[in-house]
């Protein structure tokens, strides 16, 4: 079974199949036991999450931890905070922020 | 690795990779006497609910997309079908479709005395644009002429994964190749707008990325009384395993790539200034529809499209070439698709499965027909911001 990692940044993989729980999952040549069942194209973890910390796909943060997460949970949006709106203010003053000083 | 197509030039410069003839109608009330024409012929029809009694502002959308199917690079003429009394002001469009190179005629239903009259005198001049149009032949340009597309619709989970990240592969080649690449659904940019910014090639380019998605957002409170991210990620997008809004937006924008600068923002009917990634700032509402037919009014000549689930969506002016991130939906829609990217979530690496895509690019943009060409999926959707 496989689990894709699409930047090598993330600290998530997406299932290529339906996933059970104790489902050994091929992530870029290492293994990782699934803690509980997902269905396909859904998100686990490949490390420890801790509450607080940035969830990473596609090499930038989607969003944050809202509960400690750990090797092989499912990750969505029961254990994810969208703080998308955070991220993008953040992003945009320092941006602009870097645009003034040129 | 081919560096070359073969496409129709055109007398204005501009290159084409198919030789269409349309069937153009000017107000609702001709559109079906124009069907019949473009059924009777094997051209292809545009028809819409504009053209009378509109707005100023909305009529000068209809007036912009009409003109613009018949100035793109894919159209050796077009036949424009009148009723006689309508808004739409053909002597006008059809000098500015002259200017571009292109040709046009017209026939009016008044003029000509009745739908059936109208009906038989349009094949007649169909016809003999084809005889004309078979006359061209292909020549030889760099694939740095082309302008493509990219686009996706009727997504699932393999979407971002392996369909748009293989988009942004043959992006990326063709670009560093000199060709150009057009992304639109700009609603799907709120959310990655920093790594957009960080993409432009400029810094004005960035904080023009940066006021749109502004302006996206303020659009989104003001008349939906909804912040975006109160609506999205969708229930639907959230069943297929979209966490939140970053998360969506990323897989969106995968389709140009990791490496191509962003050269700036272009405008409904505006073609690409010079070659590179270009942003076409097209504010209708999502529907795949409007994003293509917004490519073919910029001047593209192969919309690039795609889908997880499956989508027949064609396009008047220009071919789509299909292709779908889902090994399974390829198997189960052949008729559909054009290509298979679902192998990269079977080991293939995306450098090789992109190169692929660019060589079948190259190939449709030769002539090779597309399964919307072959299906007769044409469709020519009127995009506006607003029906109101």
């Amino acid at each position: 079974m496989i689990a894709w990692r699409v930047d090598p940044a993330d600290n998530v993989a997406v299932a290529a199949q339906a996933v059970k729980a104790g489902d050994v999952l091929n992530v870029g040549g290492i293994d990782v036991i699934a803690v509980s069942d997902m269905p396909v194209g859904h998100k686990l973890a490949l490390c420890d999450i801790p509450k607080g910390t940035m969830v990473i796909k596609y090499g930038v943060p989607i969003g944050k931890a809202s509960e400690d997460i750990h090797t092989g949970d499912y990750v969505h949006t029961h254990n994810v905070e969208d703080i998308t709106t955070l991220l993008c203010e953040e992003y945009a003053t320092a941006y602009r922020r870097k645009a003034a000083e040129q | 690795m081919r560096t070359e197509f073969l496409g129709y030039e055109r007398s204005d410069g501009e290159v084409g990779i198919r030789n269409y003839i349309l069937v153009i109608s000017m107000v609702h009330c001709a559109n079906s006497v124009a069907q019949q024409i473009a059924w009777a012929t094997g051209a292809h029809v545009i028809v819409h609910d504009g053209g009378c009694v509109e707005f100023a502002d909305q009529h000068e959308r209809t007036y912009l997309s009409l003109l613009s199917a018949a100035k793109n690079p894919n159209v050796y003429a077009s036949l424009l079908v009148g009723l006689g009394c309508e808004q739409t002001d053909h002597v006008k469009l059809i000098r500015e479709i002259e200017e571009s190179g292109r040709k046009a005629e017209y026939v009016g239903i008044q003029e000509q005395h009745g739908a059936k009259e109208t009906v038989a005198a349009g094949v007649e001049m169909v016809k003999k644009l084809q005889t004309e149009a078979a006359k061209m032949e292909r020549k030889s340009f760099p694939v740095s002429r082309l302008v493509l597309g990219v686009q996706c619709g009727g997504s699932d989970w393999t979407t971002a994964l392996s369909g748009n990240s293989t988009i942004g592969a043959m992006t990326d080649l063709l670009v560093s190749q000199g060709g150009s690449v057009i992304i639109s659904e700009v609603g799907g940019f709120p959310g990655s707008e920093h790594v957009l910014a960080n993409r432009a090639v400029n810094t004005k380019v960035g904080l023009q990325i940066m006021q749109m998605c502004d302006e996206l957002r303020d659009d989104y409170v003001k008349v939906h009384g909804q912040t975006i991210e109160e609506v999205n990620p969708t229930p639907g997008n959230k069943a297929g395993g979209i966490t939140t809004l970053v998360e969506k937006s990323m897989g969106n924008v995968k389709k140009i790539g990791v490496e191509s600068p962003i050269q700036g923002l272009i405008y409904a009917g505006e073609h690409v200034p010079h070659p590179g990634v270009w942003i076409l700032d097209l504010r209708a509402p999502g529907v795949d529809g409007n994003a293509t037919t917004g490519f073919s009014m910029s001047g593209a000549v192969i919309d690039v499209f795609s889908t997880g689930r499956g989508s027949p969506l064609g396009n008047a002016v220009m071919p789509t070439l299909k292709l779908t991130g889902n090994p399974a939906s390829y198997e189960e829609m052949k008729s559909l698709f054009d290509f298979n990217a679902g192998v990269v979530l079977e080991g293939a690496s995306l450098e090789e499965t992109g190169k692929a895509l660019l060589e079948k690019v190259i190939s449709v943009a030769s002539g090779e027909e597309t399964k919307s060409e072959i299906n007769g999926n044409f469709e020519y959707l009127i995009p506006r911001e607003s029906r109101h």
